[in-house]
């Protein structure tokens, strides 16, 4: 792998990552509506909420001047404070909201992952039979039901009606003040978010494998395998899987780069208090410096993760290398 | 090679166990010695802890059960005793004394200089012509005519007013310790963090606020008042009603604030709760655009689409074609009243009902709309006064269901006057932008939406005013006559402010530049199984989410009494089809809850058991799909 392939990926990812966060950037600052109006005050008056704007840098036109102001507050590492949790800095609520989602996007993409690769392989090697047919009817009806859909109806049995799980939150407040307790309330809170979303990635998982093992399976050297005598389960473990999982790397790298942009319906259902459900906050109220802090966080989170696979795929399959 | 297989199995099994251990542990029943909490769920995130940068409705509550207002709110909501526990009106003054022996929660002795300094942000930022914070707190200080607020001992405060109002004993600046924020003016206190824990003097402090999620509060053992039986408060913020609903329903918490009639309705039949439609302070309206009244000011490209607007008989008409009675029955599911006058009957101080009342009747609705020259066309399509037919472009918020019901109805009825309407919905960030003249242009016939008010009513009679144009105002409506009454009320209490606030409600109803629709209810349900002694505030309203922390310290233990205690009726219409009451008031002897379980669930070794078995069964299911083999025969290598 040379080091000119890396470099042009990565000045590649950098180019992209700036084109998008100062395109975001513009078009959000352009939509009708703004902070001072998402809220009705009858105390202020005009040249209070005039001030409230100055402050708040809104009332220099938007290019070039809150544009350069961005751009030059961003590079400084200053992402200024919340518009709708008054005082409190950008990096510290978004911080707060991102380590929830990751942990809850990412323990479901992984169970996701595995599971849709395992399921989608083995309906593509045994295409047509029951496991197939089953498994794939019910991954692509659950593949295409929103999360909130596939989380109410967990809510209502295990939750409030089983009593088995708590219906909604991240932890209990006022709940166990000792580490272990605390990592077992965690858990506890953890199981019916990471189901409802698991549920709803397995499809994509499963359906995409399964045509890539469908296409391995027709290859020369699989024949080659099968005449040799091997076992079909072997072949199927250290051949065909193998291969097919090479066009998953990209899929699998998007994912887990959106991973920080949280479920938006998912976590609203389970009050899941991750970045999904700050950036539907944000946006309502217009707190224009949280969007562009989230916006920053996925774009760079998405290129890099497309830029690691880039690397790995260089890695992997030996034809792409430049 | 089946080495790998057997290695593979124990660790996967291993896996297995460890999860159920781990879910083992989260299922256990809460120990006999925990705090006992009560737990408040409600859709309205909290925004700040600085009781000067909040908003909602939620900061309110919160900032109230820390600290206390100098003057509070009794079960009435009426003026009551807060930080001050008595009060003297002289002329130009009025002198408050501040309650003896009373300490903050870190000990330390609460006096006079805490309200000087309090109150004293509010008149620095008032002189200077600024606001602290977001600005919604100080007002109180400035209506009220406050001049100066003077110490002249630890247990005595005098404010001095320009006028014998009485608006002094409604300021919602909270009392803040001195000596912790002493040190900043009323620009650096809107600035503070007040992460928790808080000092305060009232019945609970905050102590931990997870943003988004929930804020806790711990009892103020120095509290002056009664010491309720909940040891601590979590006040809960929910993104979706449904899931609140279900948090209820499974005891993670006592209270919901706000549900919808559905879910109300769900639980109103329901012994083990009980169910208070509270009359809200507020309404919903049609703001019908009337710029240029008076003034003969037009904006290009913008403003109301005909000079029709403008006619107060053709805005009278209009207020016979709408059947808000059926709104109230349809839209909010019978739990609200239908709308007259700008004071919401629930401040029934100062509330009248209009001289003469628009009763529904599209027949006299299309006489009158005659009678003022608008008239009908071959066409059935009415015209105004120009020969042009009336078209009227209705724009509502999409944040509540309820103003698209609303609107859909208002729709079909206007239609039976020959007027075409035509709705859209905008987020409330647009929609308040696009109805301002200067960055909107105004471009709307007829608004949809809503406010809510103060105890005073005050607040909702500001958006009236001349100078509300631009800003509040979403009529654009313009009387100099009403700004002058306006004024005059300002500096005035009793009968005689009640005579000049009935002129208002009238002036604004003959001249209709609102048609209010309804005033909503706040649906608030609880259970009944752990916490008794509940008393709305007012009598009519709810007990929580109201203006002040009263109910929180009158809570008692239910299990300590044989039956609940029943909870008055409001007054608000039960539909006729549910047949269900709108509060729960059965004698039935309460379930001899456990005080102490939050869960409801059975029994733990089954949930173990049946966890144990699906992990273990994915685990297997796993395993095969990875490793079964064609036709049944053995594979070689």
């Amino acid at each position: 792998m040379s080091a000119r392939y890396i470099l042009r990926k990565l000045a590649q990812a950098i180019f992209t990552i700036v084109a998008i966060v100062l395109l975001l950037f513009v078009l959000f600052r352009m939509m009708p509506g703004s902070p001072d109006r998402a809220i009705r005050n009858p105390n202020l008056t005009p040249q209070q909420v005039a001030a409230a704007r100055a402050r708040w840098g809104l009332d220099k036109p938007l290019l070039p001047d809150q544009l350069v102001a961005y751009i030059e507050s961003t590079l400084s590492g200053d992402l200024g404070y919340s518009i709708k949790y008054r005082g409190q800095p950008v990096t510290e609520v978004v911080a707060d909201a991102a380590g929830p989602t990751i942990l809850l996007i990412g323990i479901s993409e992984v169970i996701a992952i595995v599971l849709g690769l395992l399921l989608g392989a083995y309906s593509g090697w045994r295409r047509g039979g029951t496991v197939d047919r089953v498994g794939g009817g019910i991954g692509l009806i659950l593949y295409s039901m929103p999360y909130f859909v596939i989380g109410m109806p967990l809510i209502i049995i295990f939750a409030a009606g089983l009593g088995w799980f708590p219906t909604s939150g991240m932890t209990t407040p006022g709940g166990p003040t000792d580490p272990w307790s605390q990592f077992t309330d965690l858990v506890h809170h953890l199981v019916l978010p990471v189901l409802a979303i698991s549920l709803g990635l397995i499809g994509g998982y499963s359906i995409l494998m399964r045509s890539a093992i469908i296409d391995t399976r027709s290859e020369d050297y699989i024949t080659t395998a099968r005449a040799k005598g091997l076992a079909d389960g072997r072949i199927l473990r250290h051949h065909a899987f193998p291969n097919a999982l090479l066009p998953m790397v990209t899929l699998i790298a998007i994912n887990i780069g959106y991973v920080i942009a949280g479920a938006i319906t998912a976590e609203i259902v389970f009050n899941w208090p991750g970045i999904g459900t700050l950036t539907v906050v944000a946006l309502d109220a217009r707190d224009y410096p949280v969007l562009e802090a989230i916006f920053l966080l996925v774009a760079v989170s998405v290129v890099i993760a497309n830029l690691v696979a880039d690397i790995i795929y260089g890695f992997l399959d030996p034809r792409v290398r430049a | 090679m089946s080495q790998p297989l057997r290695g593979r199995t124990v660790r996967l099994l291993a896996a297995a166990v460890l999860a159920a251990t781990v879910l083992l542990p989260a299922a256990a029943p809460a120990a006999a010695a925990d705090p006992v909490v009560l737990r408040v769920g409600t859709t309205q995130d909290l925004d700040a802890s600085n009781p000067f940068n909040t908003l909602l409705v939620s900061g309110y509550e919160a900032f109230q059960l820390t600290y206390n207002l100098l003057v509070e709110f009794d079960k009435d909501a009426h003026p009551g005793p807060g930080f001050a526990d008595s009060w003297t009106r002289n002329p130009d003054n009025v002198t408050f004394h501040v309650r003896d022996g009373m300490t903050w929660s870190d000990g330390k002795p609460a006096t006079s200089k805490d309200v000087c300094f309090s109150w004293g942000l509010a008149l620095a930022a008032i002189k200077a012509k600024d606001v602290v914070g977001a600005g919604y707190l100080d007002p109180g200080v400035k209506d009220a005519g406050v001049t100066a607020v003077t110490c002249p001992d630890p247990s005595t405060v005098v404010v001095s007013t320009k006028d014998q109002s009485d608006r002094v004993f409604q300021v919602y600046v909270p009392i803040l310790p001195e000596h912790i924020y002493g040190k900043d003016d009323y620009k650096a206190i809107a600035a503070e963090k007040f992460d928790p824990p808080l000092v305060g003097t009232g019945p609970y402090t905050m102590v931990e606020w997870k943003t988004g999620q929930f804020a806790r509060f711990e009892r103020n053992p120095t509290y002056w008042g009664k010491q309720g039986f909940a040891d601590e408060v979590v006040l809960q913020f929910f993104k979706s009603s449904d899931t609140m609903l279900q948090a209820l329903k499974k005891g993670e918490i006592d209270y919901a604030h706000n549900l919808n009639p559905d879910q109300f309705k769900q639980l109103a039949a329901d012994p083990a709760y009980a169910a208070v439609a509270g009359k809200a302070n507020g309404w919903t309206q049609l703001a019908f655009n009337t710029y240029g009244t008076g003034t003969g000011k037009t904006i290009e490209g913008g403003g109301p689409s005909t000079k029709a607007l403008l006619d107060p008989a053709f805005r009278d008409a209009l207020g016979y074609a709408v059947d808000k009675q059926a709104l109230v029955q349809k839209v909010l599911g019978g739990f609200g009243d239908v709308g007259t006058t700008i004071v919401p009957p629930v401040l029934a101080d100062w509330h009248v009902e209009p001289d003469t009342l628009r009763t529904f009747n599209i027949d006299l609705a299309k006489q009158k709309l005659d009678a003022a020259g608008y008239t009908l066309d071959g066409s059935g399509k009415r015209l105004d006064k120009e020969g042009k037919p009336i078209s009227l472009r209705l724009v509502y918020p999409s944040t509540d269901d309820n103003y698209a019901k609303s609107a859909d109805f208002v729709k079909v009825w206007y239609g039976d006057l020959g007027i075409a309407v035509t709705t859209q919905a905008y987020d409330s960030a647009t929609l308040g932008t696009l109805i301002l003249p200067s960055s909107g242009k105004a471009k709307y016939d007829i608004e949809l939406w809503g406010w809510s008010g103060n105890p005073d009513p005050n607040a909702l009679l500001q958006i009236f005013r001349c100078d509300a144009i631009d800003n509040t105002s979403d009529s654009q409506y313009c009387n100099p006559e009403y700004d002058k009454l306006y004024d005059l009320q300002l500096t005035q209490a009793g009968e005689a402010r009640k005579a000049t606030l009935a002129q208002m409600q009238n002036m604004i109803y003959n001249e209709a530049p609102y048609d209010i629709l309804y005033y909503d209810a706040n649906l608030d349900v609880r259970r009944t199984d752990r916490f008794a002694g509940w008393q709305n505030m007012p009598e009519n309203g709810t007990p929580f989410f109201t203006y002040g922390p009263l109910d929180y310290t009158l809570l008692t233990d239910a299990s300590a009494q044989p039956s609940p205690t029943p909870v008055a009726s409001t007054a608000a219409t039960p539909p006729s089809a549910s047949g269900a009451p709108a509060t729960a008031g059965p004698a039935t002897p309460a379930p001899s809850a456990d005080a102490g379980t939050t869960s409801g669930g059975g029994s733990n070794t089954l949930l173990l058991v049946v966890v144990v078995v699906i992990v273990i069964a994915v685990v297997v299911v796993g395993l095969i799909l990875a490793r079964r083999k064609p036709g049944g025969a053995d594979d070689d290598e």
